[in-house]
């Protein structure tokens, strides 16, 4: 084995030599492209440098995977190509390839489920017949010996199968246990074979009847009937209390059916062969993929629809009863708070903000002659004013399906928002491109990590103790300070002199004829005039005991619930703004340069230009970053497991699901939570994949 | 001059005061911007911080309170090392041996699929099409748990109603492997992969292929010496984008290989050390900091095809 691992890793090294040659000299088009070849190099380099360490024996193996994996599944590739090249020159060698090939996969298989004796020989001597019927059939021209051939190979075959069949139960004797085989005889019912023979012949002629093309009807009725018989002769009887003699008969007549149906057609024409040679191209290119995408996407999504009605262990069907549980239980949705939304000061702020800025565009709209018009100010009041409502709404409404609700609209709200802010501001600042890649770095950091990180930003230590959590760090130094007279007076006077410097500025820039500046100004004075004057009231993490000492009073961000919550979904933010970031840059870059000249000459100020022109141009944009979003937040999972593991009333549903599965091995109840997280998500994803047609059609 | 206003010239509205009130009016959208800037900066700095500082420092105080006499290069060493408290090394190799296959696989089965939707004529081609991408819209979740009982027990087929159950595929005992997560990742990214790789094949200028075709070249040739070469930008694109998502993926990685075990990635080892709270959280900052050096040294050394990555997986479901 040492000389076969010395080959495999010889190999590999030729591989990424090959692989960076090719990259720097044959594809390398641009600067970008030799730096991906240099990186590849560099960490060809580097795992060439670690390849004596013990360590990295598993990374040496894998490695040999990959190659073995690619080197095998080339090979086949490349041979179904070669294979089909001999289909219109060398139609004998192919049709021998392929009858070898039948004969082996069906004895493979029989071998694989263990129904036959001396399997090696006999396989063996399958694929000689198979390919020797092939051949014979490639070569033959005359119509009655072509009958023979293919009538003779299959019967060969059929025999070949049938005396090697076993008719006992066999035991073994495993480590796990005994394993039971079930043995193949089947226990024929004359009748019944009869009358599939029959039905399957007649589809066969009726097929070829309604095709109007009576060149290989018999062929046709052949085929058919052999599937007949194959369903009457395996599929309807019991397996394993036949006779041999049955076996052999079902057996051979199987081989038989199929040998006359293939012996009836004659040999394809060169065009034929070469349309063959050309159609394959495209199954050869396809199909890995399919099998796949079959595989692992396809047949498990619906055998979890399947599954999830059934009982934990999937033995019981038990119909709806998973999913009337999950919309029933209070862990999924309790409204039993609902009085508490109308109790909470969130809510009555928000409804307020909401009226005023209706109120205003209600009143600007009037002025104008509209209904009403949503200007950035009331219009972002509004909003703003709504999404407060929907906070305090989601804070009484508990429960796993509120929560991801509560998930969804906040991260996808703030994140977009935030992306835009920052993608304008970035737009036209010094040094953007640092700016921009240091807030979009959270992005190469996985959930996992990233929930680490915030763990320590959030950690709340024993009050007696200094704070090691930078957040109530902040919060408790605020509260010292805000207790402090002294501190308090001059953080005081600090704030409010910049707070009247700016609005000072602010009152020269109107007065400059600088309207969007000078608003702009106001509105940034106006949290350091709050921070001043919440500073004087007392604010932060301190309290008093009752000797008159100051303790801290930390805020428990993770475990307070329900605005815990959103503490969480900050780490998502977090992560998330970068992209959504990066993508209105570009946007807002790819606006036509002329159209905002345009405005500009009109008169139009830097504020109405960005609403009237940018953010039009840019719809289609924020629809792309909310519905990827949206499809994001709803399959949230990493960062809860690592954050609460879905304590504290944080509990989503991809984790809600994933602990039901995994860790009560309840596969009926995941399954089902499985659906509803699929059901949530496709209306969007219908909407991207439209998206996505249209973009690749126009 | 009205009409000019709000333009960012130099000069500004007035002279004296007036210019440099608007220059630093002007300018506070930028003071606002870095302010955010060291806002997103804050907690990675604090914990890369934290990762050279001894344990008890860690414990004790924050990050903010720098001394020399706390630098330390132990916690990197500790987790690194193998025990119960570290073994980074192992997961970090472990990450690698399943990013590395779960992206070279996927690309060099989507780029002949992807060919063959995008410039051969056959039966079906729209439809099969339109049905591998719409299979994006499956959630990951949708089908761990089939895929789970498949790699432990096999592929069986029970027939319906005739409780005769064949053997397709032996049970070749994956789980827990990493073959099962390169099998899983590799089925995830496909429909995503097919549908980039056959947005830019597609767009390619049919007359190099007919000249190709003319010359005598079959598909084969055409794929190999013409699209390949050709579709290294987008390759190099998917490739990035599906090496970070396997490199930080947790759920299938924690999902596929069960239990605690020497294949665990750095992002499931990190997690499984986070949930032991006490003795190793000092160790959490180092770790932490090294699942994430990869992925950020990638970013920054290809960050124009990062972003088209994530620009082009800004799709996926």
């Amino acid at each position: 084995m040492a000389i076969f691992n010395w080959a495999v890793n010889l190999l590999m090294a030729a591989l990424v030599a090959l692989g960076a040659a090719y990259l720097i000299n044959g594809g390398a088009k641009g600067r970008g492209l030799r730096r991906v070849a240099a990186v590849a190099l560099g960490l060809a380099a580097g795992g060439a440098a670690l390849w004596g360490s013990a360590a990295v024996e598993k990374l040496e193996s894998t490695a040999r995977g990959i190659v073995l994996s690619i080197l095998i599944s080339g090979l086949l590739f490349i041979g179904a190509n070669k294979l089909f090249d001999l289909a219109p020159t060398r139609w004998a060698l192919f049709r021998a390839l392929l009858g070898g090939g039948g004969a082996l996969a069906v004895f493979l298989l029989l071998w694989g489920n263990r129904a036959i004796d001396q399997p090696v020989l006999r396989t063996a001597l399958a694929a000689a017949v198979g390919a020797a019927g092939g051949y014979l059939l490639g070569v033959v021209g005359h119509k009655w010996w072509r009958l023979l051939i293919g009538a003779g190979t299959g019967a060969a075959l059929g025999i070949l199968a049938a005396t090697g069949m076993r008719s006992v139960i066999l035991v073994f004797q495993l480590e796990e246990g005994t394993v039971e085989l079930w043995p193949v005889l089947p226990n024929l019912n004359y009748g019944l074979l009869v009358l599939l023979t029959l039905l399957g012949g007649a589809v066969g002629y009726l097929l070829r009847a309604w095709r109007k093309n009576g060149k290989s009807l018999w062929a046709s009725i052949a085929g058919w009937a052999t599937v007949g018989f194959f369903l009457g002769a395996w599929g309807v009887p019991d397996l394993g209390t036949g006779q041999p003699w049955e076996a052999l008969l079902a057996a051979v007549g199987v081989g038989l059916g199929a040998g006359i149906a293939l012996g009836l057609k004659p040999i394809p024409d060169l065009n034929a062969r070469t349309r063959l040679e050309a159609s394959s191209r495209s199954y050869i290119f396809i199909i890995p993929a399919l099998i796949f995408i079959g595989g692992t996407l396809i047949y498990p999504t619906l055998r979890t629809l399947f599954l999830s009605f059934y009982d934990p262990r999937g033995e019981e069907p038990v119909g709806f009863a998973n999913y009337s549980s999950i919309f029933t239980s209070a862990n999924s949705v309790d409204v039993s708070g609902w009085a508490g939304i109308f109790g909470s000061r969130l809510f009555w702020a928000g409804a307020a903000i909401a009226v005023i800025g209706t109120i205003a565009a209600v009143v600007i709209g009037r002025r104008s002659g509209y209904k009403a018009t949503f200007t950035p100010g009331a219009g972002g009041a509004t909003v703003l004013g709504l999404f407060l409502v929907c906070m305090a709404a989601f804070a009484a409404l508990r429960g796993t399906l509120f929560n991801n609700l509560w998930w969804v609209l906040t991260v996808t709200l703030v994140t977009t928002a935030a992306g835009l802010a920052i993608a304008v501001l970035a737009d036209r600042a010094k040094n953007e491109s640092i700016a921009k890649s240091l807030i979009f770095m959270p992005m190469a950091i996985s959930f996992v990590g990233a929930g680490i990180i915030w763990r320590f930003m959030y950690l709340a230590r024993d009050p007696s103790r200094e704070q090691t959590g930078f957040l109530n760090a902040l919060w408790v130094g605020l509260g010292r300070l805000s207790a402090n007279p002294a501190a308090r007076t001059v953080a005081v006077i600090i704030v409010t002199a910049l707070a009247l410097l700016l609005i000072w500025l602010a009152v020269r820039a109107w007065g400059a004829g600088e309207r969007a500046i000078a608003s702009g100004a106001a509105v940034c004075a106006l949290p350091f005039l709050w921070f001043a004057f919440a500073v004087l009231r007392g604010i932060g993490g301190v309290t008093e005991s009752a000797s008159g000492e100051l303790i801290a009073d930390t805020v428990l961000f993770v475990q307070e619930t329900p605005f815990n919550n959103m503490w969480l979904m900050l780490v998502l933010i977090w992560i998330q703004t970068g992209f959504s970031m990066v993508i209105f840059s570009a946007a807002i870059k790819a606006v036509p340069a002329e159209l905002i000249e345009a405005a500009r000459v009109d008169g139009a100020t830097e504020s109405q230009t960005f609403w009237r022109v940018t953010v039009p141009q840019i719809a289609p944009t924020i629809g792309v970053v909310v519905t990827t979003l949206i499809v994001l937040v709803m399959k949230v999972f990493d960062i809860v497991k690592v954050m609460t593991n879905g304590n504290f009333d944080t509990q989503v549903i991809a984790n809600e699901m994933w602990q039901r599965a995994f860790t009560e091995l309840n596969f009926g109840l995941g399954s089902a939570l499985a659906v509803v997280l699929f059901a949530a998500v496709l209306p969007i994803l219908y909407l991207n994949i439209r998206r996505m047609q249209k973009a690749a059609g126009g | 001059m009205t009409a000019l206003r709000g333009l960012p010239g130099p000069g500004g509205p007035g002279p004296g005061l007036g210019r440099r009130i608007y220059g630093f009016l002007r300018s506070i959208p930028t003071w606002v911007l870095w302010l955010l800037v060291v806002l997103w900066t804050i907690p990675t700095l604090g914990l890369f911080i934290n990762s050279f500082r001894v344990r008890n420092a860690q414990r004790t105080t924050g990050w903010w309170n720098l001394r020399w006499e706390d630098f330390t290069l132990d916690n990197y060493a500790d987790i690194l090392a193998a025990g119960s408290q570290g073994g980074m090394w192992r997961a970090l190799l472990s990450s690698i041996a399943i990013a590395l296959p779960a992206t070279v696989i996927p690309i060099a089965i989507a780029a002949f699929a992807a060919y063959a939707f995008a410039w051969i004529d056959f039966k079906g081609r729209e439809w099969l099409f339109i049905a591998t991408v719409s299979l994006l819209a499956i959630p990951t979740q949708m089908s761990l748990i089939p895929l789970l009982r498949l790699y432990t027990g096999g592929g069986t087929f029970t027939v319906p109603f005739l409780d005769k159950t064949l053997t397709l595929f032996p049970d070749l005992d994956l789980a827990g492997g990493v073959a099962s997560v390169w099998l899983t990742h590799t089925g995830f990214a496909l429909p995503f992969a097919i549908f980039l790789l056959h947005n830019y094949i597609s767009s390619l200028p049919k007359d190099i292929f007919e000249s190709a075709v003319i010359d005598g070249a079959d598909h084969f040739k055409v794929f190999w010496r013409l699209v390949l070469p050709l579709s290294v930008p987008v390759l190099a694109a998917f490739a990035i984008f599906q090496f970070l998502w396997t490199y930080n993926d947790y759920l299938i990685a924690v999902t596929m290989l069960g239990a605690v075990g020497e294949n665990y990635p750095a992002t499931a080892r990190i997690a499984s050390l986070s949930g032991e709270f006490g003795q190793a959280e000092h160790l959490l900052t180092a770790g932490a900091f090294l699942s994430a050096v990869l992925p950020i040294a990638v970013f920054f050394g290809l960050q124009r095809y990062f972003v088209t990555g994530i620009l082009a997986g800004s799709v996926k479901g």
